[in-house]
């Protein structure tokens, strides 16, 4: 009757969902598995072809769950695993053997700090792509709806500037505007005093830029340096940088929180507020892309392509900003800024002088 | 008096047993890297299964009595019901940026939500915890989850962290006497007088650490100036040097209130624990150091950022084992009496049901 009864375990065996257990050997006999009493042999299962096994997690106890609702629990993971292996169910498992530490951890360790690498490098990026292509135009122009309307009731208001210099200004916008991918009616300029924000120029999503009156009298005349300005806040609107900070914020915040359970709550915080700095620091070359940017258009609407290099000279006289560029600066330092727009205006400066071609 | 009552029998007086924890920061380390790795390889999927390995070992490594813990989660159900809260936040966060006016919708459904969300984590992760095949549960409601984390969270704050332990206390209370095994309840009540000595403790540490903040920033205060004055005129280029300073002051606060926020967890845990109870009769015990515990995880942080996340394994199971060690029971009567009469209750088996685990307070 018996025949060829293998011992595979030695453990306890609990009745449907009690806590009371015997100590039982799992025993398999002409491919079923039963559990028997280590006293008196004595059957506790029916042999059975369906128990199910848990997978092997670290040297944690086995469970093997009879169809009678019943258990074996066991510490004794090899002999389960040898069970399985000669049953041919493929032992331990795949994932166990990737998790033993062994020397093909160290590749893992390779593997896993490449990838890691690799999804901030180029996944990021390609899915903030995929979802600034994505994003229906009525999304940026409600975002910049609701901006412009909470600034004007607290930081705002109308602005005092005479008519000509209102009407100089937006003359001049018309023709980088013109020069411009969205064309005329894809910009619209408006001035504001700016009360607390100071002299300042900044781009809604939505091709709305706004102009403070104090900006404007810190240019003290020189229209074209403003239009350099406008044509940078021109290239923020073009190349879609509040979108694609968005995006990006929000793909950081969800690798972090990937991964953040096997991290631990303390390193959790730090990478969630590093990432916070990361996002910044992405700002420094989305400025200094609104920077070629506007050298860029400026040559094209026949003004000096370098003109807003005279507002970063500006900057330095009345702020003293001659901060060099630091891991820490979002913004690259002034100095820094001026010469790659000179330089890059020179480039292209070259490559349109026909005695050079 | 006790020579009149006759010498106590060791049934009265009840024997006492020590959690143990099992688990090797080799082992864990295996676990870990692979765990990271297939999330990375399948943008986050796998992070479902992930943590069920990770709970399944801690878990399993958690032993009373010579028997482990058991984690029966699966990681599809615990996918399913992140799914549903992600799209819920989302649909939501869509909303709110179409229609400025509804700006602040995510933010108050996720207050309604968070009390309901909460309880249903709470049972979700009771439910799926088991010792000796017999499950736990969690029969605690969302009205009892807006007091303890919603009212008390910001009873804490308004009063700028004086009534934190009253909130302890609501929380502790809210889990502790609604946490069910085998159908038979724990009880929890810390006293105040046992949470307050920690807070007061960790108010020291705080106020201490912030004196030394200040007096650094008092010594770099010439070079703080002139990056103030710079900024006077805020055009966004001179403003980042302020927000580097910004910066650096909002690091300095979160290691003070880090190291006194952890020397309080470790006091609340003391006096929690130690005023639990099980069936009324046996009685829980936490005696972690508060001084050890800080500095278990305050190193724990600092080597695991010092080594890129590789020592976050060892970290972790450092901890779980200095709290394993550090709690115990005291089982009056027999053992295998308590044994013999603990099963499994209806409404805690067979739940496999899909339900939200996004909020996680593991055993």
């Amino acid at each position: 009757m018996a025949s060829e009864e293998r011992r595979i375990a030695r453990g306890d065996w609990h009745p449907a969902g009690a806590s009371n257990s015997a100590e039982a050997w799992l025993v398999e006999s002409g491919g079923a598995l039963s559990a028997t009493a280590i006293g008196d042999a004595a059957s506790l299962t029916l042999p059975t072809d369906a128990a199910e096994i848990s997978a092997r997690v670290g040297s944690i106890p086995r469970r093997v769950t009879f169809p009678d609702g019943s258990v074996f629990e066991t510490w004794d993971n090899d002999g389960i695993d040898a069970y399985l292996a000669r049953s041919g169910r493929g032992g331990a498992g795949v994932v166990h053997w990737l998790e033993q530490f062994r020397l093909r951890l160290a590749g893992i360790v390779v593997l896993a700090l490449l990838l890691g690498t690799a999804v901030y490098r180029f996944g990021l990026p390609a899915l903030v792509e995929l979802a600034v292509w994505a994003t229906p135009p009525v999304v940026p122009e409600l975002m910049a709806q609701g901006t412009l309307e909470t600034l004007d009731r607290t930081m705002f208001s109308p602005t005092a500037l005479p008519d000509s210099t209102v009407k100089e200004i937006k003359d001049g916008f018309a023709r980088i505007v013109a020069a411009s991918p969205r064309g005329e009616g894809g910009y619209a300029l408006h001035f504001r005093a700016g009360g607390l924000i100071g002299p300042n120029a900044f781009a809604l999503p939505d091709g709305t830029i706004v102009m403070t009156d104090e900006l404007v009298e810190l240019a003290d005349g020189d229209t074209e340096m403003l239009m350099g300005v406008l044509a940078h806040e021109i290239g923020h609107v073009d190349l879609q940088h509040s979108l694609r900070q968005l995006y990006r914020a929000a793909g950081i915040a969800g690798l972090v929180m990937l991964v953040a359970g096997d991290i631990g709550a303390g390193a959790e915080d730090v990478l969630v507020d590093g990432s916070a700095l990361l996002v910044l620091s992405y700002s420094r070359s989305a400025e200094a892309e609104a920077d070629r940017h506007s050298v860029e258009l400026m040559l094209k609407a026949g003004y000096d392509p370098a003109a807003i290099v005279r507002f970063f000279t500006l900057i330095e006289e009345k702020l003293g900003d001659r901060s060099e560029t630091s891991m820490f600066s979002t913004h690259p330092g002034t100095p820094d800024r001026k010469k790659a727009i000179l330089d890059y205006a020179a480039i292209l400066k070259g490559q349109s002088d026909p005695h050079l071609q | 008096m006790a020579l009149a009552e006759g010498p106590a029998t060791p049934a009265d007086v009840g024997t006492f047993h020590r959690f143990a924890f099992a688990g090797k920061a080799k082992e864990y380390f295996g676990i870990w890297i692979v765990n990271v790795l297939l999330t990375i390889v399948t943008l986050g999927i796998y992070s479902a299964w992930a943590k069920v390995r990770r709970n399944r070992y801690f878990y399993g490594n958690t032993v009373l009595l010579g028997r482990a813990f058991d984690y029966h989660a699966r990681g599809k159900q615990i996918l399913i019901g992140r799914l549903i809260v992600l799209g819920a936040l989302i649909a939501l966060n869509i909303i709110a940026q179409l229609v400025p006016i509804l700006v602040l919708l995510p933010t108050v459904v996720v207050l309604i939500a968070l009390p309901w969300l909460v309880a249903k984590g709470l049972r979700f992760s009771a439910r799926v915890t088991s010792y000796r095949n017999v499950r736990f549960d969690f029969v605690g409601g969302a009205g009892g989850a807006f007091k303890a984390f919603i009212v008390g969270g910001l009873l804490t704050v308004l009063t700028l962290g004086i009534l934190a332990p009253l909130a302890s206390r609501w929380v502790a209370r809210y889990v502790g006497t609604n946490l069910r095994y085998g159908g038979r309840a724990f009880d929890t009540d810390p006293k105040l007088g046992a949470l307050y000595p920690s807070w007061f403790l960790s108010l020291l540490v705080a106020v201490m650490g912030l004196a030394i903040v200040a007096a650094v920033a008092v010594v770099s205060l010439p070079s703080l100036q002139g990056i103030f004055e710079a900024g006077d005129s805020a055009t966004p280029e001179s403003q980042w040097s302020i927000i580097a300073v910004i910066m650096f002051g909002y690091i300095s606060l979160f290691v003070v209130f880090g190291i006194a926020g952890t020397v309080y967890r470790a006091g609340v845990r003391n006096a929690v624990w130690s005023s639990s109870t099980f069936e009324q009769r046996h009685r829980f015990l936490s005696d972690v150091s508060r001084r050890r515990y800080t500095w278990i995880a305050v190193s724990n942080v600092i080597v695991t950022i010092l080594t890129l996340g590789l020592m976050r394994p060892w970290a972790a199971v450092r901890m779980a084992r200095y709290q394993a060690e550090h709690t115990g029971v005291t089982i009056v009567g027999d053992v295998g009496e308590l044994i013999g009469r603990i099963e499994s209750q209806g409404s805690a088996v067979g739940s496999e049901f899909i339900d939200f685990e996004g909020f996680d307070f593991g055993f």
